[in-house]
């Protein structure tokens, strides 16, 4: 190639131009290295978001000479990333070295293309340097925060205003009247920084138009540049590319019309093939190289600092952290400072020393501070959080004297990587410390991280389907076929499951561009609640939109963008259940039981663990699920670190790595425990014991893979960190091959046996991406242990608590107050005379407290009707026509009142109560009455209705309050079910091992978890609970029942574990909803399935109403068994 | 002008189609042989961003599906059902032509929503052998179609719409509501959700439970809506209905002692009414859009003839001209039998039309001469056979211009389907014409000598003369519409201008150095 050939591509976008763009920036970068561009210009439509990538994978290329693989979020919780090849992967045309010489020599510009609302061309804008970055950022900013969300609003004078550092490619528009005017007015504000762009596109007046562009061009005095626009990497991308511009213009693809490119050009070429397309001006082609050379800057430029507020004035941050630490470990430790804990400090404040980390633990400490004041609870976790730092700082009450977990090993030196710390606030009041975060630091030193929302299976489907015209009923059949993981490629078993034809053309059609789409960016969004705070302004390090949220503004990137670029972040997040023990604390202040806070609960106590032994754990944090509940027993935790090993099982890791059955069989003294070790001469004889003796010598947690790899491999960081991104894609037998070699035999060389190399190798593959970390189990287990202290203890105060936290948890509010009735608590129902709004407590002649339902209970009774009924009570209303007056409430509200059978302290039940609330007259007092006061209504003879038999009080209690304190709907039919000879739940649980039995009850939870291999189903009556697992063959066959019935009856064979663990391995299963009606013939008994519920909430448990940012619950537990 | 006596009591029919929506569904997809009838059938609609079901055939139905039930919750119990979308319009229009259909049995034939007619039968049962025949006849009539339907005669429309929907009662004699509608349950009265939950809660079932109690202390706590349903549903108070079908705007007709049936003298009858109907219209400044004759034979078969016009008419030579060409065009001619005995001419849609002072330039004329044309052309030939040119959105040169049937796209056409009409393309100001005004279809090929890879033919052979290339431009660059199926070579066209200043547009197709040679052709001719 000669040089006159040199080309590079500077007008390129990426699919972060949302809808635009068909292909993922790390494809960009390589297709055009690959075509021996000598560099290239990453420009999306007003912004930077996808340049982060693009450059992560030119430094990846840079360093492996294999290009990275994608990254996608598969859930919410940590970790939970699906990593997706690149196609080429293993079939590159050149050498890895050859790759990585030409990354080397390949040059990426980052900028953007400036889209403007009045009408100007666009203008594509490279910043030279770090202050033209900052420039763009900031004109970014500008017009993003004019918008709404996802709009950016710039005008031509926002960027005239002043261009400095920016260098600026005119694209010219079809029409070329303003042209000369424009150009003139740039040249005058950007001197010598301005070009005007022309492109080939086969248009048919291509050359004519080039002529023209050339004289525009030499009269503004203004270079011409060659540049071909690129949507996409390579011409196959223009169906794709078609598809997305349906989707933005929201028509099919056979009306989109001249909506549509009009050919497939805009893909990267071969410089050979620009220069002869643009054989008429080849200046314009050699130009790219001469605007290449004036970039300086690199996203690597930037640097970034932590804000100086926490540290007073005339202190430096390292000595302020070490004075904060002393003064706060002498009041942790009133009793004095143990020696361990003291050398603990010294080490770790060393490294924070070393790393120039202070700032970033200030900051915290300062948020959490905030907190503390505030009297909202809040807790850290994360690899920087398991610190003796963080727990005398009272950012976590995890206790390093309790718990060795070394902070230590997990901020490593040499990778440099960012500290992590997550902070969990109560879910109801997080926004109170995300405003405080904004006032303090400001809204252009603050922002959230951004979210990439990508297209997923189901969205990609819907979104081709609809573009290509396929009818509703096709798209939803193809979107609920089970695509399998992602980038697997859709089975035509699965297409024919759904009644469709794998081999119809469109059908064909329809999933491969659906494949394609997987993984595109739809738009950004806000974290949950990751901040970047900055020292200086942040809107000039990445530009800041305002979000959907009223005052909230958000960064263009997100937690990887942020992680790639050695940025550090803040994770301020929402926790329901710290909500639930800050009630729970109040609540046992407010009866006088003791003031507690997180640290100071009890510990160690063995009331509690033997309570968790027997899976008594409804409600408690984290433990609470079916599958947890099924290991508690096998687990029989006796400490903390059971805990942390507890959260962190039950989890697809483990499970998948089949290291559960291994552990538990350790644990039970069933297996030896045992520690291979190298030989002598290679290292220690226990330095596996270091890494996996807590565990049993069984790895566990996300942190002892990698360790591992490291300590009995000898894996250098370079090499873990390949092997980390390899292992996530291991179903590609060429990259997980040669890294099994370099393990399996390097570990040989040390002295292993081969037969223990290859089964670790074996288990940390099954691991993948999906282990648990060690540092945020820690914490979890610290919270189960204190809500499981709560319920132990004082039931009645965790029940309330709980109650007044909903939503959040698995469990529906009937399940709970179950829970507390079977804790020997007292439940006292929903009453005008007595409840508050909040569930609360009373006293008891005894002196146990009784739980009294508050009006939160009742449906569609809002906060403000209860304080009114609360505050205008007075000594008491004595009668409906008094209540109306005193409360004022709607009639409406009264109408809820009477119905949820709470006026039974009027002497009147719930037909008599709302017989006499409907007589209330429908709108305001007669203003003579009013005034009198007194009552309007004259005498009416008595109604005579019939009384309401207790099925239909039951029914109508579980339609307003969602449960009945009366009967069990399930207690009322026994009868029926007796006379069929059908046992009760705790007739079942008492059968010995393999008996028949037959039971029946209310459906609370059905989960398919894991591989789908059985159902688990939960059944519940007047007795207990009966899990019920149902072969996937079977479900199939009864899967109607299943999916719709509320009522239950499975017969079956009885399974008890030597734990006494039961379940019901069902043969068959019957919907027996219809005997409901047996309650009442005219009321629907609608019974709800717990939160849990898989099929009803396929995504976590999570309030109705509560957007998925607002909690960041674990991945989700996978039942096993 | 006829007026219908109004005899007392008033009778009707109340009829219902419980599954109007999915059978409509299932009756189209066997007809065109789509699916398998043994499918259940839902129809859903997008509530809140969920798609729910809001229809279900009686197969889903009899499976636990009814509506409001989300599709997620639907498919996972019954995975093989069919869901197709809800289309209230086209249920709609069904019930319409019903409607229609019905006005057989009596004019006065209202829409009883949802998926129900009401029809006031009151003096017209004894024409078809009384009410329990006239019954048959119309559930007969409509189960032929395929239809679930349900029907009940009463004294109320309240009554009998009850009966219908909520009770199995086939006919209640004059005075019996009252006692009929009593072991009904109280969503019968087809009150709010709240309400009917309320008197449930109240102990109130059935509509004994209300019929018998005092209506002061009911209607205090229910409402007088309350009330009022239960005074109608027991016959204790009658509400005349207003018939959808607004009697026609203008009906003519002419009944015969000695049943008639010379050709001849029923055009002579039909040119009588036209000419009354069109005075009709003059004086009210009206035209007419349809016009509709009945013919009743003796026997009692109808038979209806409707002509249309692409705008208001009122004409008589052209009214009598566009029957008489439906009358020559129909399929089966107009068979007389045993004679009609009454000729009626009904103008069901007229609009107003002003008498005009043609324009100076006679454009208007011209306009009017040109629909005129087209509406007799198409009442001769039919809609798809007079066609006209619209403009297409598309890249694609032969698909840009569309044929329609040329009255879909007439000033003043209400209703119909609207034509996407794209803009033609038009050149830039200043820039010579994109494409040829005609092109060849196909594509005529030429020898051709052009450079490698993309360059413009250097000389060109067509027709057998040999054209040396003057001027070229190109290539412009257009590809097959790939979701058409079809899988062509991409095409680079050139404008080309010869010695002589003849103007062609060529392509090549496909590209030098692929596996086949690339061919070149002449797809039109500049002016």
């Amino acid at each position: 190639m000669s040089a006159a050939d040199s080309y590079a591509e500077l007008v390129a976008a990426t699919n972060f131009s949302f809808l635009r763009g068909a292909a993922h920036p790390q494809h960009m970068v390589l297709t055009a290295l690959l075509l021996g561009q000598t560099g290239l210009g990453i420009a999306d439509r007003n912004t930077v978001a996808g340049v982060v990538r693009a450059h992560c994978a030119l430094k990846d290329l840079r360093a492996d000479g294999v290009p990275p693989p994608e990254k996608l979020r598969d859930g919410s919780g940590p970790g939970e990333y699906v990593f997706v090849e690149h196609p080429l992967t293993g079939k590159m045309p050149v050498s890895r070295d050859e790759l990585r010489r030409m990354a080397c020599d390949f040059k990426l510009v980052v900028g953007a293309r400036l889209v403007f609302a009045d009408g100007t061309p666009d203008i594509v804008a490279y910043p030279v340097d770090r202050a033209g970055w900052g420039r763009l950022c900031r004109l970014l900013s500008i017009g993003k925060r004019r918008g709404k969300k996802s709009e950016c609003i710039l005008r031509v004078d926002d960027l005239l205003a002043d261009p400095s550092g920016l260098l600026l490619i005119v694209m010219p528009p079809r029409r070329l009247d303003g042209l000369p005017s424009l150009l003139d007015r740039l040249a005058s504000a950007a001197p010598g920084a301005v070009w005007l762009a022309a492109a080939m596109h086969r248009r048919g007046d291509d050359r004519r138009r080039l002529a023209r562009l050339r004289g525009v061009a030499g009269a503004a005095a203004v270079p011409l540049l060659a540049v071909n626009d690129a949507l996409y990497d390579e011409p196959g991308a223009r169906d794709l590319q078609d598809i997305l511009t349906c989707i933005r213009e929201k028509v099919t693809i056979d009306r989109a019309g001249r909506r549509l490119e009009v050919n497939a050009e805009r893909y990267l070429k071969r410089p050979a093939e620009m220069a002869r397309l643009f054989r008429d001006a080849p200046d314009a082609v050699a130009e790219t190289q001469h605007l290449l050379a004036r970039i300086d800057f690199s996203l690597d430029d930037l640097r970034y600092d932590y804000p100086d507020e926490p540290v007073p004035p005339g202190w430096e941050a390292a000595d302020w952290l070490e004075e904060v630490t002393w003064r706060r470990a002498a009041m942790r430790y009133p009793g004095g400072l143990p020696d361990r804990v003291k050398a603990q400090l010294e080490e770790e404040l060393a490294l924070i020393k070393r790393l120039q980390y202070e700032r970033y633990f200030l900051t915290i400490l300062d948020i959490v501070r905030v907190a503390e004041d505030k009297g909202i609870l809040c807790q850290g976790r994360g690899s920087a959080a398991n610190s003796a730092v963080c727990y005398v700082l009272g950012i976590t009450a995890v206790d390093p004297a309790e718990n060795d977990l070394l902070f230590a090993r997990f901020v490593s030196t040499e990778r440099r990587e960012p500290p992590d710390i997550d902070v969990d606030f109560e879910h109801e009041r997080r926004e109170e410390i995300i405003q405080h975060i904004y006032e303090k630091y400001g809204r252009d030193r603050a922002g959230i991280v951004a979210t990439v929302i990508s297209y997923r299976p189901r969205s990609a489907m819907r979104e081709v389907g609809k573009a290509l015209g396929l009818t509703a009923d096709v798209t939803s059949r193809l979107a609920s076929t089970q695509w399998g993981s992602w980038g697997n490629e859709i089975r035509d078993a699965h297409v024919r499951q759904a009644g469709l034809d794998p081999d119809n053309p469109l059908i064909r059609q329809a999933l491969g561009l659906a494949g394609r789409l997987l993984g595109f960016p739809r738009h950004l969004s806000q974290h949950v609640g990751g901040f970047v705070l900055a020292r200086g302004r942040l809107d000039e390090l990445v530009p800041i939109g305002n979000a959907a949220m009223k005052d909230r503004t958000f960064i263009e990137w997100d937690k990887d963008d942020i992680d790639a670029l050695e940025l550090m972040k803040v994770d301020v997040l929402a926790l329901g259940m710290l909500t639930c023990i800050r009630k729970s604390f109040d609540l046992l202040h407010r009866h006088g039981i003791g003031d507690y806070a997180l640290h100071d609960i009890p510990r160690d106590d063995p009331a509690v663990y033997d309570m968790l032994c027997k899976a008594d754990s409804l409600g408690v944090f984290q433990v609470e699920s079916r599958a947890q509940m099924n290991m508690l027993p096998r687990l029989k935790p006796r400490e903390l670190y059971d805990l942390v090993i507890q959260v962190a099982i039950v989890r697809p890791g483990p499970i998948q790595g089949d290291m559960v059955h291994p552990y538990l069989k350790r644990r039970a003294k069933l297996e030896d425990v045992t520690y291979p070790s190298p030989a002598p001469e290679h290292g220690p004889a226990d330095e596996l014991y270091q890494v996996l003796n807590k565990t049993l010598g069984v790895p566990l947690f996300q942190e002892q893979a990698m360790r591992m790899a490291m300590v009995a491999a000898k894996f250098t960081d370079p090499e873990a960190n390949q092997l980390r991104k390899a292992m996530a894609t291991f179903r590609h037998v060429g990259t997980i091959g040669h890294f099994e070699e370099m393990m399996v035999e390097r570990m040989v060389r040390r002295g292993y046996e081969r037969a223990f190399a290859q089964r670790f190798f074996e288990q940390i593959k099954g691991f993948g991406s999906y282990g648990f970390p060690e540092s945020h189990a820690a914490s979890f287990a610290k919270l189960v242990y204190i809500s499981s202290w709560i319920k132990c203890h004082h039931p009645a105060v965790f029940a309330c608590a709980l109650l007044n936290s909903q939503p959040m948890g698995f469990y529906a509010p009937a399940q709970i107050v179950r829970d507390a009735q079977e804790h020997a608590v007292e439940v006292r129902p929903v009453d005008i005379n007595h409840s508050l709004h909040d569930c609360a407590l009373e006293e008891r002649d005894d002196g146990a407290l009784a739980l009294r339902l508050g009006f939160r209970q009742v449906d569609g009774l809002g906060e403000e009707a209860g304080t009114a009924l609360t505050e205008r009570r007075g000594l008491g209303y004595s009668s409906v026509e008094e209540l109306a007056r005193r409360t004022r409430l709607p009639l409406r509200i009264l109408r809820r009142l009477a119905d949820a059978d709470a006026m039974r302290s009027l002497g009147l039940d719930r037909r008599d109560a709302l017989w006499a609330v409907r007589r209330l007259p429908n709108d305001a007092p007669l203003p003579l009455f009013a005034a009198a006061d007194a009552c309007e209504l004259g005498d009416e003879p008595p109604a005579d209705l019939a009384p309401m038999r207790l099925g239909e009080h039951v029914a109508a209690d579980y339609q307003t309050v969602r449960l009945s304190l009366k009967a069990h709907p399930m207690g009322m039919l026994r009868p029926i079910f007796a006379a069929e000879r059908i046992a009760t739940c705790a007739g079942t649980s008492a059968m010995p091992n393999g008996a028949a039995a037959r039971t029946a009850g209310i459906v609370l939870v059905r989960q398919r978890p894991g591989n789908g291999n059985a159902i688990f189903i939960t059944l519940e009556d007047e007795t207990g609970v009966t899990n019920v697992v149902l072969w996937a063959r079977l479900f199939e066959r009864f899967r109607r029942e299943v999916m719709a019935a509320r009522v239950l009856l499975v017969e079956g064979e009885v399974q008890k574990s030597p734990e006494g663990v039961v379940h019901l391995m069902a043969h068959r299963v019957f919907d027996r909803t219809e005997v409901l009606k047996q309650l009442s013939d005219t009321h629907d008994v609608t019974l709800e399935l717990s939160r849990a519920d898989e099929f009803n909430h396929p995504q976590h448990p999570r309030g109705p109403s509560s957007h998925p940012r607002n909690v960041r619950i674990l991945p989700r537990s996978r039942d096993f068994h | 002008m006829t007026a219908y006596p109004l005899p007392t009591p008033r009778r009707y029919l109340a009829l219902w189609f419980p599954f109007l929506p999915a059978e409509r569904r299932e009756r189209a997809a066997t007809e065109a042989g789509v699916w398998p009838a043994d499918a259940p059938l839902v129809l859903t609609d997008s509530v809140k961003g969920a798609r729910r079901l809001a229809a279900v055939s009686r197969k889903a139905l009899k499976l636990g599906l009814s509506p409001g039930l989300t599709l997620a919750d639907a498919r996972a119990a019954v995975p093989h059902l069919l869901a197709l979308d809800h289309d209230p319009a086209a249920d709609a229009a069904l019930i319409d032509r019903v409607l229609d259909d019905c006005l057989r049995w009596t004019p006065l034939v209202a829409l009883d929503p949802p998926h129900g007619l009401m029809l006031d039968i009151t003096g017209c049962a004894h024409l078809f052998g009384g009410e329990t025949a006239t019954r048959e006849r119309v559930l007969h009539r409509l189960r032929g179609g395929r239809f679930t339907v349900r029907g009940s005669i009463a004294g109320t429309p309240d009554a009998a719409r009850a009966l219908a929907r909520f009770g199995r009662v086939a006919l209640v004699a004059p005075g019996g509501e009252a006692q009929a509608v009593r072991p009904l349950p109280i969503t019968a009265l087809e009150l709010s959700d709240e309400t009917t939950t309320a008197l449930r809660r109240a102990g109130f079932k059935r509509i004994a439970d209300l019929a018998d109690r005092p209506s002061a202390p009911l209607t205090g706590r229910f409402g007088t809506e309350l009330t009022t349903r239960l005074t109608r549903l027991l016959g204790r108070e009658d509400r005349r209905i207003t018939p959808s079908r607004p009697l026609p705007a203008c009906v003519v007709e002419q009944a015969f002692a000695e049943p008639i049936g010379h050709a001849d003298a029923i055009a002579r009858v039909l040119r009588a009414l036209i000419e009354r109907a069109c005075a009709h219209l003059e004086e009210r400044g009206e035209g007419g859009r349809a016009f509709e004759a009945s013919f009743l034979r003796v026997d009692g078969v109808v038979r209806h003839i409707i002509a249309r016009t692409g705008r208001p008419v009122r004409d008589a030579d052209t009214v009598t001209r566009l029957f008489r060409e439906r009358i020559e065009a129909l399929a089966d001619p107009l068979d007389p039998g045993y004679g009609f005995d009454l000729v009626r001419l009904a103008l069901s849609v007229t609009e107003p039309l002003e008498s005009l002072q043609p324009d100076l330039d006679g454009k208007a004329i011209e306009a009017d001469e040109v629909a005129d044309l087209i509406d007799r052309l198409t009442a001769r030939f039919g809609a798809v056979r007079v066609l006209r040119f619209v403009a297409a959105d598309t890249h694609d040169p032969v698909r840009v211009a569309r044929l329609v049937p040329a009255t879909s796209q007439m000033p003043d056409q209400g209703g119909g389907r609207a034509i996407a009409s794209a803009s033609w393309m038009r050149p830039e100001p200043g820039e010579p014409p994109p494409r040829p005004l005609r092109l060849f279809e196909p594509p005529q090929a030429v020898e051709a000598v052009a450079e490698v890879p993309d360059g413009p033919p250097i000389r060109f052979r067509w027709r057998g003369a040999l054209h040396d290339v003057a001027r070229a431009e190109g290539p412009e660059r257009l590809l097959t519409e790939w979701w058409r199926g079809h899988d062509r070579p991409a095409r680079d066209y050139y404008r080309i201008e010869d010695g002589q200043g003849r103007r062609f547009w060529l392509f090549r197709e496909g590209f030098y150095g692929g596996d086949a040679s690339p061919r070149w052709y002449l797809h039109g001719l500049f002016a």
